[in-house]
């Protein structure tokens, strides 16, 4: 197991680097430099000045030293200041993580307390009515765009519930109940594709379980059916069902990335866009780089678990 | 084959979703003949209607017809989902089957590239992307093939790697079966299964991310017609005319449904013990 | 010599107490904050708030003191002299004299600056404080509009330019509200600022901006009290706003118009009878009510609100739409079968986006091939400045003096004139324009103007769009200005 961890975060040094790399090249190929996008419509400054902008930034280096001069930074924990608020990136990150991982663990608790028994009640009641209607609500979840969940639940809430507080974030340390307030709506619009997904996986795969051997002996041998559920089959399910989480947190960033916007939410999500749309290097490499340590990392984790739940698994 | 459309013909749940897709599809090939109004055809004191015999689904903000747009739209959402999975399964699988055959530096090489793209959060990586390339839908389909590329040559490589463990398969290499030969004969069929699966399903997501996208104003431009930004759009006029809306939410559905249902039903068919992966 | 008094505030000593946070939704953050830097509206709102101009506009459209109380202008029109407020300090409580002015002026100058604001100034020749209430400028030649750019002589202390290096981050300056706290793509806070020179203003405590990308989110906060005012409401969200309980919709002609622009060093817009044929081709009445949902007005190079300068758009003889004369003049210039061409422009305004999809429509229907290419702001900024279109949309902000808007557009090698126009008569009229100070005259000379660039100018200026805010029942004395200024926020209370 141990050189298995050690190999796993060998390959992530590898991967991470590639990630800086790609971050880094993409954001230089895109049309338009802080300083353009600085001067906007202003056409009455010379030349001069512009290429004094660009220096000051440190955009007339060449691309490579430009590269290893932020990575090294990097490296030594220093993300550089953003464009355009002289602030260091690593301070303006600080100050988002946190809404975004709010509203990212919330959606995934309140996904999984949800799909838990929607998954074992439709696994129950196989073929019957409850079970067919699992199965549509979970597709018709899936298939709903987050971004008209949101508007749609925000258009709703503000005329029949006009008190409730739905819009923009506080922090929770300072107002715990105006904090939930507002993030029970995008929770459930972040949680919503992961319900259906957990649901319907839940449901196959406890099927897949109680069809097996050691399941109809256990039944045979006269084991209460409700032991037998939660007891053997829901533990041996949770194995396909921690994979699909892993992937499904991908998607989740997805999702959160566009609810931040219909909510007014100052999290990662807007922060980047403002960012690309500034051409702010420092700030858009900074936030990326942070967002895909992040999503790796879960995905290690997830994977160790399932390498430690499923004792199968080779750590070769 | 034959068995195979057979077996999808009694599991009710892939039929449906087959006649769904067929649907789809043929609303979007047929589009210019089935249309009662060009998509981009306006006619703004009819603004805002509801369903009517001239206009079966209503107008939109512009008084276009919504049917005819939604017609199109289907073409190009359609479109974006297949050149986007297209993309990705070609190119994915091809990688994903190259570093399997070859094996050593090869393979690592080209599963650890695989492994960056599959590092980015898809939205964060498919936004960049087309900062890079500038919206319009040609670009949307590019940049989510991009996102998508290591799902396929992950998908690929592990199947392919067992193949080419077996016997038989080694017998034909050492025997001085060329490369290509292999891979097409032993490996591409025996790999077919999953990734025809895991197409499907992608091309029910892919409408999904296109919608996003569009949402971010980065997708498909205006006043080209497609399902994400006719729904994107409609949003600021939901409450003055909530129509548009909600077909183009509905076309969405059935479109993405399709798409599910059949690669559930295929996941059935070909093999029971994939049922799990998702995604 | 002539002499101004301008209205000068009452000093009633009333003690007064400022109550309350003032929540506003808006579009997106300001970049930077430096008043002589910046020229995004985002940045504007709330630059408006914390600098004071020697003179500012109100309601009217009209100029009025604001850090100036009174004015001379020298017979020969050369000389300004301003004799300014004695009871003004900067938020960091040095009081204001002369000596800013100068300083402020200066600095918008200097190159190193890179002021946008700086053309506006070029004829200031000297400035001088002579004493610490009086400040003289000195011009190389007559300007008539010089007094209209006072509002964007913003007034800036020397000593904080000098510790921050420049005032993107940092703002001090003598208006109602002090910067107090910002978070970039959230929310800024100003402060009430206590010795602000007004007596009874502001009159809430607190103004908080919070930055909400979304229209229908931003309406929906107004609905549940979240927000107080919305300061700029699409058309879109203004019709479903107007029914709603406890919500006032404010409304007044903006100076903002939407144009297409055409490139006349491009193949076939260097043509004047192809730009005829597109106005001719043009529908505005048609696009104030499929972009504007009715509100807005067809536009002539200025707008309606300039009451003193503006043409009547029923005048010029290409603004009745007619797709078959546009034919036919398309034929004479040897287009018969119409041609292709492509449309820049950018999606983050829904009015611009809109305006082309119709423009789009309509120019079809003359029988042209037309493409929108819908950029990315930033790239659209880019290529409209490097004169890299064929024609673009987009939406241009008004002045209130026409050459302001009409010069450094029209003129050969203006510095927005992105379209290459070149023509030696509108040059040669826009000069006496502004060197011009006798009003009727200047009137003629811009009536002149507005008829030449009208059908074959390089623009083809389509509506000028209504201008709409909204706000809470409980806010009370907000008005709207229609250059978008909100200076009006200052005497807003809630109740």
């Amino acid at each position: 197991m141990t050189t298995y961890v050690i190999r796993r975060l060998l390959d992530l040094a590898f991967v991470l680097f590639g990630v800086s790399v790609l971050i880094f090249m993409m954001l230089r190929l895109i049309p338009g430099d802080a300083v353009a996008i600085m001067l906007g419509a202003n056409i009455d400054i010379t030349p001069e000045r512009i290429e004094a902008l660009r220096r000051q930034l440190g955009l007339h280096l060449p691309l490579h030293q430009q590269y290893a001069q932020w990575l090294g930074g990097v490296l030594q924990g220093d993300f550089g200041r953003s464009v355009w608020t002289g602030r260091p990136v690593a301070d303006e990150i600080v100050g988002r993580l946190p809404v975004t991982l709010q509203l990212s663990f919330m959606a995934l608790a309140f996904a999984i307390v949800v799909s838990f028994p929607l998954g074992m009640l439709a696994a129950g009641a196989r073929g019957g009515r409850a079970d067919a209607v699992v199965r549509l609500a979970s597709i018709v979840g899936l298939t709903l765009p987050s971004f008209w969940v949101g508007v749609l639940l925000l258009y709703v809430t503000s005329m029949y519930l006009p008190a409730w507080p739905t819009i923009g974030y506080v922090p929770f340390v300072e107002d715990p109940v105006g904090n939930l307030a507002r993030m029970a709506l995008p929770t459930f619009a972040v949680a919503l594709p992961m319900i259906a997904a957990l649901t319907r996986i839940l449901r196959s795969s406890l099927l897949d379980v109680l069809s097996l051997d050691y399941i109809r002996t256990g039944k045979a041998k006269g084991l209460a059916t409700r032991t037998l559920f939660y007891k053997h089959a829901l533990r041996n399910a949770m194995i396909p069902v921690i994979t699909v989480i892993g992937v499904q947190v991908g998607y989740l960033l997805s999702g959160v990335v566009v609810i931040e916007q219909v909510f007014a939410i100052p999290g990662l999500g807007r922060l980047v866009i403002g960012a690309i749309n500034e051409r702010n290097y420092p700030l858009a490499q900074g936030v990326i780089l942070v967002a895909t340590v992040v999503f790796v990392f879960v995905n290690l984790v997830v994977d160790l678990a399932y390498a430690w739940i499923d004792p199968r698994v080779e750590y070769t | 084959m034959a068995s195979m459309a057979r077996r999808l013909f009694h599991n009710r749940i892939g039929f449906a979703g087959f006649v769904l897709c067929v649907v789809v599809l043929v609303a979007a090939l047929f589009a210019p003949l089935l249309a009662t109004h060009g998509p981009r055809e306006q006619s703004i004191r009819d603004r805002f209607q509801g369903p009517s015999a001239q206009h079966v689904l209503g107008t939109d903000n512009f008084g276009r017809d919504v049917y005819s747009r939604i017609l199109y739209g289907f073409r190009t959402s359609i479109a974006v989902a297949f050149g986007a999975v297209g993309i990705a399964a070609l190119l994915g699988s091809a990688a994903g089957l190259a570093a399997a055959y070859f094996g050593g530096w090869t393979d690592r090489l080209l599963m650890r590239s695989m492994d960056v793209l599959l590092a980015f959060p898809i939205i964060l990586l498919a936004i960049a992307v087309l900062a890079v390339l500038g919206p319009g839908s040609v670009n949307t389909a590019l940049a989510i093939g991009i996102v998508y590329l290591p799902i396929f040559a992950r998908l690929a490589r592990g199947p392919a790697l067992t193949v080419l463990s077996w016997d038989y398969v080694a017998a034909a290499r050492a025997l001085g079966a060329g490369g290509l030969r292999v891979v097409m004969r032993h490996v591409l069929p025996n790999v077919m299964a999953p990734l025809l699966v895991q197409l499907t399903l992608s091309l029910s997501t892919a409408i999904l991310v296109e919608a996003s996208l569009s949402f971010l104003g980065l997708g498909t431009q205006p006043p080209t017609p497609s399902l994400g930004l006719m729904l994107s759009e409609s949003r600021d006029y939901m409450l003055i005319s909530g129509w548009t809306s909600f077909f183009s939410g509905f076309a969405i559905l059935i479109a993405s449904l399709g798409f599910n249902l059949f690669g559930d039903g295929l996941r059935d068919i070909v093999d029971p013990a994939l049922r799990g992966v998702d995604g | 010599m002539k002499r101004f008094a301008l209205l000068v505030v009452a000093c009633v000593g009333l003690a007064f107490a400022q109550t309350g946070t003032l929540e506003l939704a808006v579009d997106s953050s300001p970049a930077g904050l430096d008043p002589h830097k910046v020229t995004a509206f985002s940045s504007f709102a709330v630059i408006s708030q914390v600098y004071d101009g020697l003179l500012e506009i109100n309601a009217d459209l009209q100029l009025e003191g604001a850090l100036a109380e009174s004015y001379t202008i020298s017979d020969d029109g050369l000389v300004y002299t301003f004799t300014l407020r004695d009871d003004v300090v900067f938020h960091n409580g040095r009081a204001f004299g002369a000596e800013d002015v100068v300083y402020s002026l200066e600095r918008i100058l200097d190159p190193e600056t890179g002021s946008p604001q700086a053309s506006r100034f070029n004829q200031v020749a000297n400035a001088e404080a002579v004493d610490a209430r009086t400040v003289v400028f000195t011009l190389t030649e007559p300007f008539a509009p010089f007094l209209s750019n006072m509002p964007n002589l913003y007034v800036v202390p020397r000593e904080v330019v000098e510790e921050h290096g420049d005032l993107q981050q940092v703002a001090v300056g003598t208006g109602p509200f002090a910067l107090a706290e910002v978070v970039p793509d959230t929310f800024l806070r100003l402060e009430a600022n206590a010795d602000y020179y007004r007596p009874g203003e502001p009159g809430v405590a607190t103004l908080r901006y919070n930055v909400v990308p979304e229209a229908s989110t931003r309406a929906a906060g107004l609905r549940t009290g979240t927000y107080h005012l919305i300061p700029d409401v699409d058309p879109t969200t203004a019709l479903t706003l107007g029914s709603a309980p406890n919500v006032t919709l404010l409304e007044v002609p903006g100076l903002a118009y939407t144009l297409v622009g055409m490139n006349v060093t491009r193949e076939p817009f260097d043509d004047p009878r192809v730009r005829r044929a597109i106005n001719l081709a043009l529908d505005r009445e048609e696009l104030v009510d499929g972009v504007f949902l009715g509100n807005a007005v067809p536009a002539g190079p200025l707008s309606e609100a300039l009451t003193d300068w503006a043409v009547p758009t029923e005048t010029f003889p290409c603004y009745a739409h007619d797709p078959a004369a546009a034919r036919e003049l398309l034929a004479e210039a040897g287009y018969p079968d119409g041609f292709e061409f492509t449309i820049l422009t950018f999606g983050t305004r829904r009015d611009v986006a809109d305006t082309a999809q119709v423009v789009q429509a309509q120019l079809e229907r003359a029988g042209l091939n037309v493409t929108v290419n819908v950029a990315e702001f930033g790239t659209f900024v880019q290529d409209w400045s490097n004169s890299n279109f064929d024609a673009f949309v987009s939406l241009n902000g008004g002045n209130i003096d026409p050459d302001g808007y009409m010069h450094r557009t029209f003129i050969t090698g203006g510095s927005t004139n992105v379209f290459q126009y070149s023509d030696p008569t509108v040059d040669a009229l826009l000069e006496r324009g502004r060197t011009t100070a006798d009003v009727a005259e200047r009137q003629s000379i811009y009536t002149e103007l507005q008829s030449a660039l009208a059908c074959e100018g390089p623009i083809a200026h389509l509506n000028y769009g209504t201008l709409f805010s909204a706000h809470r029942a409980e806010v009370q004395g907000f008005e709207q200005i229609a250059t978008g200024n909100l200076r009006y926020l200052r005497s807003v209370t809630l109740r």
